[in-house]
This record gives structure tokens, sequence and C-alpha cells, in this order.
């Protein structure tokens, strides 16, 4: 009696988990994170786009940005994947090369939606001739200087690797004398290896380096620049320890908390920064300067490269519901949209040439830093491998030869080696 | 008694298990022998090479090392501290010794990824309450770089982990010395023995069977552990303390290889069912007996 | 004075064990701007409730606790049902295959969790299950099954044969000697084991994080796991939710505390 009762809760409960049916159409949206306005932001639009859209209910699932990749992978080899997510455009190589994403190009009305957006920035997209999504917000890397340290010792934020090195030099110091030293020239990333080599990479390519070769064949960071980049952090590290003794196992946390409380004066971060340093220490001061460039490059200061970093809205190319699932990402793609990155509290710059060129966006602070380095800023080099490559490769190399268990030559070379390695195991 | 009755009764168990676990380790083999990367050149049949793959990376030898290191010493350092607190408590001093036992076994309820974390704030070196209180008594001049040192990053991921652990052989502990008999105790006390020979002439011996199998699984089990090495350091700081488990989740999802990452997990499984196969044996002795 | 002596240690010794958790509780009660100050504090100025109650509007905390409770309860019961079984199986019967057996339900557990994950996942969204309390609950019950067996298979080889024996011969079946006689004995080995499994899916992270996609489903400590993204750290309301978080498996916990070390006793080191 008993077992027959506990078969039909059994059934029962299956059928309540199975997918219902109905004619409205359901888009799957993976959100990978954001800071709180983002996230405020996105859940009124999909409400706002469903309200008005009867035959079509986005589904907004927010994810985790910590196991992006576990959680894609596990979703699309099972089928139950996104329809459209949030991701790093830095991706686009990846998946599009393994049939994962939608080229958008295949859109009708797609050439009229490109022209929206800032060229060099819709380019990031762009692998194998396809564009493989929409650019949400923009990141380029910039030196922030901590201005109550700067303005204290009376030197102005660095322009050049020598007035870099020198300011670090000066800016680190034992305040109490007690024998140990209380502030450090400069912070870097390494608790987390995509992070750290995020923070290596503008240093590099403002020195004129280039990742990849432009047919993303070669490896070229061990070009003699690529080096001396590694050197001068190796050197300032060494011997003139101006940098945190304790940075390879710091996240974006400990930055921000050793800068609020005045025990670092410089480092490698984004526009999200400024929102980071107000939750923590609302009214705390800091200059924002272009990452500085080698003594003999000065006067490319304007136009050489930094880093650029940027989310995108892929679509998935299993996704059975491709006219709506376009249809809801132009809709959250407008220009109108893009007013939501006027706000340095979401993190990130707009993309749209509208909102990009508006006066609004120009009251932002620093936003002639952010406006020439937008236009110059170039992101990873289009590779499928190049996530890996730069995160277990680049990166600990690159850490290894700053705290001297290998000489920047000796690393660079190696990770050079292992990187073609790697792309041999692939084929 | 119908000679079918047992197998009823495993019936559920054993579909259930099977069916959910047994799976995924053929689906694994299965993976482990063809060459499988998200979309770069499909799918193709690749023999042995992955676990060549494997077995030629310097990074396996490494996590290699660092696991057997992190599971043997974590757990044996897990038991003596658990002993330790066990043997203390053993002293029953009524509801006193209840609340105290109560407090000693919170590490082990909490959840891994949440102590993870807490441990990751204490031992931080600029803000961590004991670098804090190592400076301000003197004993350092320095803040200690705890978790961004090579050299001391696993051996601080370890003490989380004993941390976590030692409740565990605490308890099992305590239940083994409440079953030695008191007349042992008695024959020696007549015979003169002191407090200590007492413990390592009875106490000890009648641990025996507790150690081995805390042994055993503290071992299965911190071989497996990932949520404690991936919230501190996530196997850095440069893979120094990069284990087996983490290892796995790289080769799988960071360079998107599952060929390989199935590869490592059944040699993974290889190691620990080499040391399942002495679990069982110390487990169905005890029955003969 | 011995007595005093070992009082003070046994403080001594639960202020240290104490210390990780007592320092995520202080932290659960600062404003985001005085976590993590230099010189480090236990008590900063402002602590309130605030992260307490921030931490439902960050997230939808209520369902993920009601769902944990389902999840973590359900896949109690059916572990407790199916490992008793087997377990009384393994303690009363001997049979061809018994080694064999017991050997595949410890190789079960030994494969890491991140190559079992992508054909787990593959074999709940296959059958339905994807996004669902119930595929949660037989994933974790799996999990924990041959841990579950092992213990009970203890607890039930403590049982004397004679007292179902007398069972027997006033006339029951073995099935019901089961029910009506061993199982009110093994009581504390089963409250025993009812933590260990309780235990095991409450903390459940990492199959919980990859099978659940919303919040009808979502469980506590993939929440928690939101409250670290990608530039932010929300510190205070995280350790607000571990705290809150840790809460019933130590109630759980008093409850069977009596009978735990006298069931682990009476039960598994036979």
């Amino acid at each position: 009696m008993r077992l027959k009762y506990a078969a039909m809760l059994l059934i029962a409960m299956c059928f309540l988990s199975c997918s219902r049916t109905s004619d409205v159409v359901e888009v799957q949206f993976w959100n990978f994170g954001g800071m709180p306005k983002f996230l405020d932001w996105i859940r009124k639009q999909v409400q706002v786009y469903n309200n008005t859209h009867p035959k079509v209910r986005v589904v907004l699932g927010e994810k985790s940005w910590h196991q992006i990749r576990e959680i894609l992978y596990a979703g699309f080899s099972a089928g139950a994947g996104p329809d459209i997510m949030t991701l790093h455009a830095d991706h686009a190589a990846e998946f599009g090369a393994g049939g994962y994403f939608y080229p958008l190009n295949n859109f009708p009305d797609f050439e009229q939606v490109k022209q929206r957006f800032e060229p060099n920035i819709m380019e990031s997209t762009r692998y194998n001739g396809n564009y493989y999504g929409l650019p949400s917000s923009a990141i380029v890397f910039i030196l922030v200087c901590n201005k109550q340290l700067f303005d204290a010792e009376g030197i102005a934020p660095p322009r050049t690797w020598s007035q870099f090195r020198e300011a670090a030099k000066r800016l680190t110091k034992d305040l109490d004398g007690d024998g140990a030293v209380d502030q450090y020239g400069l912070v870097l990333l390494g608790g987390d290896k995509g992070g750290f080599s995020y923070r290596l990479a503008p240093l590099m390519m403002r020195a004129g380096v280039k990742i990849m070769s432009n047919d993303v064949t070669k490896f070229e960071f061990n070009s003699p620049r690529g080096v001396a980049t590694v050197k001068l952090l190796a050197d300032m590290h060494q011997i003139d320890h101006s940098v945190t003794p304790g940075f390879l196992a710091y996240t974006l946390s400990e930055i921000n908390d050793l800068f609020c409380s005045n025990k670092v004066a410089m480092s490698i971060e984004g526009p999200w920064f400024q929102q980071l340093v107000e939750d923590k220490n609302p009214g705390k001061e800091f200059y924002t300067v272009p990452v500085p460039v080698p003594d003999d490059l000065v006067d490319q200061y304007k136009t050489l490269p930094s880093l650029q970093d940027m989310v995108m809205y892929p679509i998935s190319a299993h996704s059975k519901h491709l006219t709506e699932t376009w249809e809801f990402l132009k809709y959250i793609r407008s220009a109108e949209a893009d007013m939501l990155y006027i706000d340095h509290k979401t993190g990130g710059l707009p993309t749209t040439i509208q909102v990009l060129n508006s006066p609004e966006n120009a009251k932002r602070k620093a936003w002639d830093v952010y406006d020439n380095e937008i236009r110059h800023s170039t992101p990873w080099p289009a590779h499928p491998h190049i996530i890996p490559i730069v995160k277990n490769i680049l990166a600990p190399y690159g850490q290894k030869a700053i705290i001297g268990e290998m000489t920047p030559q000796d690393a660079m070379d190696a990770a050079v080696n292992e990187a073609y390695a790697l792309l041999e195991e692939g084929r | 008694m119908k000679r079918s009755t047992p197998y009823l009764l495993l019936a559920p168990a054993l579909l259930f298990t099977g069916f959910i676990l047994l799976f995924p380790l053929v689906q694994n083999l299965l993976n482990s022998l063809m060459h499988m990367t998200l979309g770069r050149g499909g799918t193709s049949w690749s023999g042995l090479e992955n676990y060549s793959r494997v077995l030629s990376d310097g990074l396996f030898w490494l996590a290699f090392r660092n696991t057997v290191a992190y599971a043997v010493a974590g757990t044996v350092a897990a038991l003596l501290l658990g002993l330790g607190f066990a043997v203390v408590l053993n002293a029953r001093i009524g509801k006193f010794t209840d609340i105290m036992a109560f407090f000693y076994s919170i590490p082990w309820v909490v959840s891994p990824v949440v102590a993870g974390f807490a441990w990751k704030w204490l031992l931080n070196d600029s803000f961590g309450i004991f670098n804090e209180w190592l400076t301000s008594w003197g004993i350092v001049r320095e803040d200690v770089n705890w978790l961004g040192d090579p050299r001391t990053a696993l051996l601080c991921v370890a003490v989380a982990r004993i941390w976590q652990f030692y409740p565990f052989a605490m308890v099992m502990f305590l239940a083994g010395l409440q079953c030695i008999p008191q007349e042992q105790y008695e024959a020696a006390e007549v015979d003169g023995a002191t407090a200590l020979r007492k413990f390592f002439h009875i106490t000890i011996p009648n641990l025996r069977y507790v150690t081995a199998v805390l042994l055993l699984l503290g071992v299965i089990w911190s071989f497996n552990d990932f949520n404690m090495v991936f919230v501190m350091t996530r196997g850095g700081p440069i893979n120094s303390s990069m284990v087996l488990p983490v290892l796995v989740r790289e080769y799988s999802f960071v360079y998107f290889d599952v060929g390989k990452g199935s590869a490592l997990s059944i040699l993974v499984f290889a190691m620990l069912f080499l040391l399942s196969f002495l679990y069982l044996r110390v487990l169905t002795r005890s029955d003969a007996a | 004075m011995k007595k005093t002596a070992l009082i003070v240690l046994m403080l001594v010794l639960a202020s240290l064990v104490l210390l990780p958790f007592l320092w995520t509780t202080a932290t659960s009660f600062k404003p985001l701007t005085e976590v993590n100050k230099h010189p480090p504090e236990w008590f900063s100025p402002n602590m309130s409730f605030e992260p307490y109650r921030d931490m439902f509007f960050y997230l939808p905390f209520s369902d993920y606790t009601a769902n944990s409770l389902v999840v973590a309860g359900a896949a109690t019961v059916l572990t407790l049902v199916m490992g008793s079984l087997a377990g009384f199986a393994f303690a009363r019967f001997t049979f061809p295959g018994k080694r064999l057996v017991l050997l595949v339900l410890l190789l079960s557990q030994m494969l890491p969790g991140a190559s079992v994950i992508i054909p787990l996942f593959q074999l709940v969204t296959a059958a339905g299950l994807y996004d669902t309390l119930v595929g949660l609950i037989l994933v974790h019950t799996a999990i924990m099954l041959p841990f579950v067996i092992w213990l009970l298979y203890g607890f039930f080889s403590g049982i004397p044969r004679e007292v179902e024996d007398a069972a027997l011969i006033d006339g029951c079946s073995r099935v019901s000697a089961l029910w009506r006689v061993i199982l009110p004995l093994a009581l504390p080995g089963l409250g025993a084991t009812a933590l260990f499994a309780f235990l095991g899916s409450w903390n459940e992270f990492f199959f919980s994080l990859l099978l659940t996609t919303s919040d009808t489903a979502r469980t506590i400590p993939v929440g928690i796991g939101l409250f670290v993204g990608e530039y932010q750290d929300v510190w205070n309301q995280m350790s607000a939710a571990a705290v809150l978080f840790s809460i019933p498996p130590l109630l759980l916990f008093l409850l069977v505390r009596k009978t735990f070390v006298k069931g682990l006793a009476a039960g598994a080191l036979q």
C-alpha cells in the first residue's frame, strides 16, 4: 500500500519537473556577474522586455563569474546551454572555432546594427571573418596613482618607465621606523593567473610588444621589448623592493584594501576601480593616467595601444530561437541601453558611437584618458587557444621571472616554447 | 530464508550507485582514449596518447607530490590532533565536556568553501589577524607572506584542511576510547604502571582499528579535496599548491582538453583503487573477527 | 587543581579552534568600508545587522534556504532508506560477490568531482531533471550512499544476532525483524549517519552549481558563491550568509550529539 503511494509521489514529482509546453518562446539568458548597478538594470530590462513582448519570455539566469567555463561547457555539451549570454570577448575565437557561437553577420540586418558600435571595439568580436557578439561594455587598462601619497611626496604620475620605476622607489617607505616597510610603490595582481596576465600585457603592449603576430601564427612576447618589460618588473621587485611582496596571493579585493588604506601607491587597473574605491573608502582620490611607456617611445605616448577587455553578448549556435534572441539582443544593445554605461558604477565603458561621443559621457572622471585609450586599445589576439596560453603559460612564467626563479629572457623563451607545444597538441 | 533476499535488499542502492556513478566512470575511460577538445579538431581515437601526455607533464608530477604530501601529512596531523582532543575530552567533567565537544566539532560542520575563505582572511599578509599578532608580539619583524609565498602556500591550505578534518577523527577516537575495557587499565595499575605507560601500552593498541580506518578514509578524501585548495590558492602561487583534483579542472575546463582531463581522472582513480583495496581488507578482516 | 587546569586548557583550545568562525562572524556585522582594515580589528565602529538584512535583497536567500532544506532533507531520508537495506544485507548475509559489491560501492566514490560532473550532467539533463530539486536530490543521494552504507553496515554488525533470532522465533519475517526490532536498536547509529548525510548534501557546492540555473532550484552554497564576483567580493554579506547557513547543521548536530558517540561506540568500531 505504502509502495503504491510512494510510486505515485515519484511519478508526480517527475511530472512537475517536466517542462511545460506552450507557444511562448523561451529565451535562456545567462548573465555571468557584473556590478550591482548593472545587475539591477539587466533584471529590469528583462522584465520590461517580457511585458512588452507577450510571445517571448526571456529567462534570466544569474551565474557565478568564476565558474564560467565549467558552467558553459556543461551546458553546451548537454544541449542545455543558454540562447544568449554575457561573456568576455576573448572567448570569441575559442567558442567560435568550436562552433558554439552563432556568426551574427548571418542576420540580414547585421550591417545596420554594426554601425552603432565603435569600430575598434566591434572588431574585437571578430574571428575568422565572422562577428560573434555585440559589445556590451568595454574596459581599457590604465594606471591608477594614489593622490594622497603622490602629493605628499611631491611627484607627478609617471609617463615613462624610468619615471615609473623612480616613483615606485620613492613611494616605498618605512613610515614608523620599525625596520619594516609599510608602504609600497606598486602592487601587482598575482593571485589570479588570468588577472595577472591582464596587468603584464598592458605594460608589454604599451612598449610596442605584440603578443602574437598579426596572422596569429607566431608568438612574439619574447621579443627584446617583451623581455625588457618583464625585466622592468623583476628589477622593481628584486632590486628596488618596490613591489608588494605578497602580490602572488592578491586578488582585486586585496588590492582595493591596500590602495584604500594607503599601503600602496600604484596599480594597473580599469574603469571599475573607481566604484571599488568608492565602496571601500568614499572620497579617496586617485590620478588616472595611461600605462607608462619605455623612455625611447615617449613620442608615441598617445598612440601605443593598451589592453582592451570587452564584455559582449554572443548567441549560441545551438539556439532554437535565433530570431527571437537576436531581437532581444538588439533591444538591450540599443544606443539608449548603452547610456547605462555612462555611470561608472557599472564598471565598464560605453561601446556605441552615439554614447561614447555624448556630452554626458564626457563628464566621466578621467574621460580624456579613457577616450584616447579606448580608440587605440587592442584586445588579446583572436586565437582559439589564447585563454589557456595567457593564463597558464604567460602568467606563471612572468611571475617566475619577477620573483627571480628564472631570468626574464629564459622565462619568456620557455613560455613561447610551451605555447607552441600547446598548439601542436591541439592539432 | 531465500537466497535472493540479500540481493533484493541491495538492489535499490546498487542500481542507484551503478547508474549514476559508474556511468561517469565508463564515460571517463572512453574519453581518456580519445582526442577530445572543445571543438578544436573534433573527436578522434588517440589510444593511450592522453596518458603519456599526462605522465610527461611536469605539472602532473608536481601535483602528484603535493597531493600525496597534503593527503598523508594532513591526515596524520589531523589524527594526532583528534586523538589529543579526544583524550582531553575523555576526562569527563560533566556537562562542560559536552559543551566543549560541541565547540570542538564546529570546524567540521562549517562548509569547506566558507572555511577556505575564513582561513584566507586570517592568513592575509596585510589585514590578517595572524600577522597582526605575530608582529605586535615581536615574533616576526615583517608580515609573513603566507599564501603568496610558493614555499608556504600548500602548508597553509593543509592547516585549514586539518582544522576541518580533526573533529571527525576526534569523535571516532572518543568512541574508541570509550570502548576500551576498564579492566585493562585496572590490571595495569595493579602492576604499577604510570599514566604514560598505560597510554602507550593499552590505549594506543586498542585504537589500532580506528586509526587504520581513519587514516585510509582521511587520505582518500584529502586526495579528492578540491574546494579547500581552490578557494584558498587556486593551485598557486605559480602552481606551488597545485593538487590533482585542481589539475583535473585545469585540463578539462581551462584547456578544455577533456581527453587529457579524463586520462588524469582515471590515473587518480587507479591510485585510489589501490588504497581502497587496503581499506576493504581492514574492513572484512574485522568482520571475520 | 588538576580539574581547573584542564578546564582552562579546554577553553583556550576552544577559542583557538573557533577563531576562523569567530572572525567570519565579526565580519558579518561590519559595513563594507570597515572590512579588512589595517590594523585588523575585531570590532569596528559601525557594526550592525545590515549585512544580514541586505543579503536577502541581493539574492533570494529565503528561496535558497527552502531549497537547501528540501534537498538535504529528502536526500538524507532517501540515503538512509536505501542505505539501511543495503547495510543490513551486508551485515547479516554472506553471499557470493559480497566482496565485489563492497569494492564497487567504494570505487564509485573515487573519481575526482571535475570528471564526474560532465557525464552526470548529461545524464540528468537527458532525464529532464536539469534545474530541478528532484535532480539535485538524486545526485546528492548517489554521492553519499556508499559511505552511508559502510557506516550502517558497521552499526548493524554491532547488534547481536540473538535479538532478531528472538523475533524470528516469534514468527516475524527477516525484513519485518529489521523494521520492528533492529532499527529501533540502531537508532543512535542512524542518527549519526543522518548527520553525515545531511552535512554532505547541505554543504555540496559543485554539482549544485552546475545542475541548477534558476532561483527555484538553487541552493545556499551556490548563492554564497555569487557573492564573489569578477570585480567585487561582498565579504560582509557573504559572511552573514555563511553564519546563517551554519545554523541548521549545528542544530542537527546538537540533536544527535548525545547519541552520536554512543552510536559510534556501539557499532562502527566492531
